[in-house]
């Protein structure tokens, strides 16, 4: 990984920019959530981890997507980085996660890696992706 | 995995000399992964793109995004308003991700940074070899998983050829393992040697039409 990557600044300014852009959305899907797990049970990931709550699909957008509202953006590269590891190791993105309120969360998943990545934040795949794990 | 290969950077800029804007567009899914097509690779080719372009006098805009997946509709979200912005699209996705992204987008045009190479699986980090030629008919069930489309050299379904070489290597290639050798010292270990002589009819190889696969369980849902 490049030094840019890793030690630049995060652009707050771009950072709030990105979640002004799709806020009522977002706010919309959050505040929707009614913690029925119905979405857990369709995640193949959370069911072949031994359920583990960490793929949870709501506990991935709460702690990705709402965190970032939460933090109004002020968030700073070490922030990001522990969003990657929620949104793209711990979900495929296959979007088979079941809301039977209509949260979209791929929308949402797809939307916190959008916003790591306008930083620079994204996995690796060649060695130093193998490194972290991330094949 | 779909594998891709950059293009050679001088056919890239012949695509996109003319045009003043262009939105070079990576992509999070297979290309991304293959080291071909991703958002480090699309950060890449742009910095050449630029260096050669200026190099040549010319001071094109070359931007830079990523899509999650340039083949599904349901991540263009940013990407339906940026797109204005510019006058041409270059799209480091495999075909299929250039034409869903020329089809979204028609009064642009979209060129692609990529050439799509096979169907394969990894190695190892940045090595991919080619084992499925998507023919539509496989036979894996039969030749003990070895592909005969793919990895015989005539893609014969009623092998071997008799160019076998003792060592067990195809006589178009020493190099490559004859496939139909592989899949008879698979089935006698398997004990299954009796398919050698199950004979297949031929493949219908010409005149195919563009393939559409909705599964079982949504067949009502898209036929209305």
């Amino acid at each position: 990984m490049s030094d840019t990557r890793t030690c630049a600044p995060v652009d707050k300014l771009e950072i709030k920019r990105l979640l002004r852009a799709r806020k009522s959305m977002m706010k919309l899907y959050l505040s929707h959530c009614v913690r029925c797990s119905l979405c857990a049970e369709s995640c193949f990931l959370f069911m072949t981890n031994d359920q583990d709550p960490k793929y949870m699909p709501s506990y991935k957008v709460i702690q990705s997507v709402g965190k970032l509202y939460k933090k109004r953006g002020n968030v700073d590269r070490v922030f990001l980085e522990k969003i990657k590891k929620i949104v793209w190791k711990n979900c495929v993105l296959c979007r088979r996660c079941y809301c039977p309120i209509g949260v979209d969360i791929p929308a949402m998943i797809a939307f916190a890696r959008g916003v790591c990545r306008s930083q620079g934040v994204y996995p690796d795949f060649d060695e130093q992706g193998a490194a972290e794990s991330w094949l | 995995m779909i594998v891709g290969q950059r293009k050679p950077l001088e056919e890239v800029v012949a695509m996109i000399r003319d045009c003043k804007r262009v939105l070079n567009i990576g992509c999070g899914g297979c290309t991304s992964i293959c080291l071909a097509g991703g958002q480090k690779e699309v950060e890449l080719l742009n910095a050449e793109l630029r260096a050669y372009l200026s190099d040549h006098g010319q001071d094109n805009e070359i931007r830079s995004f990523t899509v999650e997946r340039q083949c599904n509709a349901d991540f263009f979200h940013e990407l339906d308003v940026l797109r204005s912005e510019y006058d041409a699209l270059l799209s480091m996705a495999c075909g299929a991700g250039v034409q869903f992204v020329a089809d979204r987008y028609p009064e642009l045009p979209v060129f692609p940074a990529l050439n799509t190479s096979f169907v394969g699986f990894d190695k190892d980090v940045g090595w991919y070899e080619e084992n499925c030629r998507t023919c539509g008919d496989c036979v894996l069930g039969d030749t003990a998983g070895v592909c005969p489309v793919t990895r015989c050299a005539k893609s014969l379904f009623n092998g071997p050829c008799g160019g076998t070489r003792l060592d067990g290597s195809c006589e178009v290639d020493t190099a490559t393992p004859c496939a139909w050798f592989e899949i008879h010292n698979r089935l006698k270990r398997q004990n299954r040697l009796e398919l050698m002589m199950k004979i297949r009819p031929a493949r219908e190889w010409e005149n195919q039409t563009r393939r559409m696969l909705i599964q079982e369980a949504y067949k009502e849902r898209y036929s209305k």
